[in-house]
């Protein structure tokens, strides 16, 4: 298995980010999950967090070092990591349960199977262009698919944001699931949440990701799409992974691209950002605003200073 | 998690004495706390300064010998948010400009962390005054320290800042006997309130009842609870019960009662108004408490003890420093 892999979230203009990203590789199964949490009061980052966790746990358990049935395992965790939110709502006496979508999937033997519950997507690009993308559970996507409305339309209904399924709601999630899908050597995943999707188009990233250094292309689609965002950006979440020649010789592969060839069959490796614990997007200062707030400082001091 | 155990439980070394930071030159630490060293330095025309290095010893590192403080990489957002709180202290300060309050004279970035350079002044903190010098703290004593302390905390306010940490070991006392206010450790900006996840920090004995529950209601009432305490402690020469212990059962013996004949009533009625754990009791404004302690008031007529009362005297004053 050959793959390079990026993953990033950034809270756009909101305060606060309710987008959860996690990835976690055996060697021989790739697991992909992006969560955008829904609901006030924080709590639908909660959501996300436990939708991503649930997944991740789950993978770490079975994939052992292959998920026996990776559909079923789709399956079985996002309806888990939906009790384990309920479960969350009834131990606080939260009145609104908070709610989350998902869209996760697995990429086993070069063949890619995926699920969904909501509007974060995603989608498979072969040669800068988009392949398939998942279809919302919106009841915008609905009214779209009945002809009541266009997609000009659809881009700028007031409900665009409104989803009929996702994890942790009061009603079971309605969970669809792909085909499994055999990628070709090249071929790009991008896993994003609506943040990104909303303001540019999938054609749009399936250019900006052709490019060989994701590491590179991701941030710049995502800068792309802060400023598309306007004043009120909402969060924006991709994770990416390419899905590499495996004829490629050794000498000549990229130094960014995972090979798991090499691990050994009990090791897992996570990306995972910790609840809390890396809460960057609140309390990170940067270096400029390190020196901005010093520059400040000493301005005051000299304006007052007799 | 485990690791970060025992580093928390290390103190971190000082810079050397003699080490140049930036334009200043580290002659001795001062002080050493939890977030930050202070030290005793030089600037390059010889005047003497005091700075103040950010480094909450939790967070970061500084192993003997070493310059820069070792901070391990997932303790980097919460040491990049406590350098947040160092800032707004500058800010605070930067603004200030009084003989009552310190001065900040200079802020700068070394080492991996923040410094503030603030003026050095002769004396010592009334927490080591008082201790020192019981004979000193007559009535005259506490209404003139503190109603010029006053002086500076009205400054203090009238910037739209809260001290919310004032103590006796906060308060500065020059040579002179005037007093400086120190430590803007814990100053925030009442009005702009974006930062929630400030985790609180009071002085058990000083802070008001509404440090601890109900921070909502902080104002300047506040500040005048831990200005009362203060003036308690310097009678008793020990903290007062805590505000948050006084609510579930109050033992704190009134000023009033407590010293009756010793000091005027009009004083120890003051002190008591301040420590109302009912924040709409106390006085409302720094104007309003300084106005009772310049009131005029007829000399307290000294009780002589007889020799028993002097030993019981004593006894309170054993258990109450003890």
């Amino acid at each position: 298995m050959k793959f390079t892999i990026y993953q990033e979230s950034r809270p756009g203009k909101r305060a606060n980010n309710e987008d959860r990203l996690a990835h976690s590789y055996s060697r021989e199964a790739l697991l992909m999950v992006v969560a955008d949490g829904m609901g006030g009061h924080y709590y639908g980052e909660i959501a996300a967090q436990i939708a991503v966790q649930v997944l991740v746990e789950s993978f770490q358990r079975e994939a052992t070092p292959a998920i026996r049935d990776p559909f079923l395992f789709l399956q079985k965790s996002m309806t888990n990591a939906h009790r384990a939110i309920i479960d969350f709502t009834d131990d606080h006496n939260l009145k609104d349960s908070p709610r989350t979508t998902c869209v996760a999937c697995i990429v086993q033997d070069s063949i890619a199977y995926w699920a969904h519950a909501g509007d974060s997507r995603l989608y498979l690009m072969r040669d800068g262009k988009v392949l398939t993308h998942t279809r919302d559970h919106s009841r915008v996507q609905l009214l779209k698919d009945q002809g009541v409305i266009n997609a000009a339309q659809a881009a700028v209904h007031p409900d665009r944001n409104k989803v009929y399924s996702c994890l942790g709601g009061r009603q079971t999630p309605e969970i669809e699931f792909s085909r499994k899908t055999p990628l070709e050597a090249g071929d790009v995943l991008a896993l994003c949440t609506d943040g990104l999707w909303g303001v540019l188009s999938g054609e749009m990233m399936a250019v900006a990701l052709k490019s060989e250094n994701l590491m590179q292309a991701v941030p710049m689609l995502l800068g792309q799409a802060d400023i598309r965002g306007g004043p009120n950006a909402d969060n924006l979440s991709i994770l990416v992974v390419r899905w590499e020649d495996s004829y490629i010789e050794e000498g000549a592969t990229p130094t960014s691209v995972i090979s798991t060839q090499t691990m050994s069959r009990d090791t897992i490796t996570t990306r995972l950002d910790e609840f809390g614990r890396n809460p960057n997007y609140k309390t990170e200062l940067s270096d400029e605003e390190i020196e901005r707030a010093i520059e400040e400082i000493r301005s005051t001091i000299q304006k007052y200073s007799k | 998690m485990i690791a970060s155990i025992p580093m928390a439980q290390q103190a971190n070394y000082a810079l050397p004495a003699g080490y140049q930071l930036d334009e200043y030159r580290i002659e001795h630490q001062l002080s050493l706390g939890g977030f930050s060293i202070v030290y005793l330095a030089t600037d390059n025309k010889g005047e003497t300064v005091a700075i103040k290095e950010y480094l909450p010893n939790s967070l970061a590192l500084r192993a003997e010998g070493e310059i820069k403080p070792l901070i391990s990489e997932e303790h980097i957002p919460a040491f990049r948010y406590g350098m947040k709180c160092f800032f707004e202290e500058g800010r605070a300060l930067a603004r200030l400009s009084h003989p009552n309050v310190i001065r900040v004279l200079n802020f700068f970035r070394a080492n991996d962390t923040v410094y503030m350079v603030m003026e050095y002044e002769h004396g010592r903190t009334l927490q080591e005054f008082i201790q020192k010098n019981r004979a000193v703290v007559t009535e005259n004593f506490i209404r003139n320290v503190f109603t010029k302390l006053l002086n500076g905390l009205r400054e203090v306010h009238s910037h739209k800042l809260l001290h919310l940490d004032l103590k006796p070991s906060n308060i500065y006392m020059r040579n002179d006997y005037t007093p400086v206010l120190i430590d803007f450790g814990a100053a925030r900006q009442t009005l702009a309130c974006d930062t929630p996840m400030l985790k609180p920090m009071y002085t058990p004995g000083f802070a008001s009842p509404e440090h601890y529950h109900q921070r909502e209601f902080l104002g300047p009432w506040s500040d005048i609870y831990s200005v009362g305490a203060s003036m308690y402690a310097s009678l008793a020469a020990s903290a007062p019960q805590a505000a948050d212990s006084r609510m579930e059962k109050d033992k704190l013996i009134p000023a009033m009662v407590r010293w009756e004949g010793q000091y005027s009533d009009q004083l120890l009625e003051t002190i008591d108004w301040c420590l109302c754990l009912n924040h709409l009791y106390r006085p409302q404004s720094v104007f309003a408490l300084q106005k009772a302690l310049t009131e005029k008031v007829n000399k307290p007529k000294l009780i002589k003890k007889n020799w028993l009362g002097h030993m019981v005297g004593k006894f309170k004053g054993k258990t109450g420093t003890s």
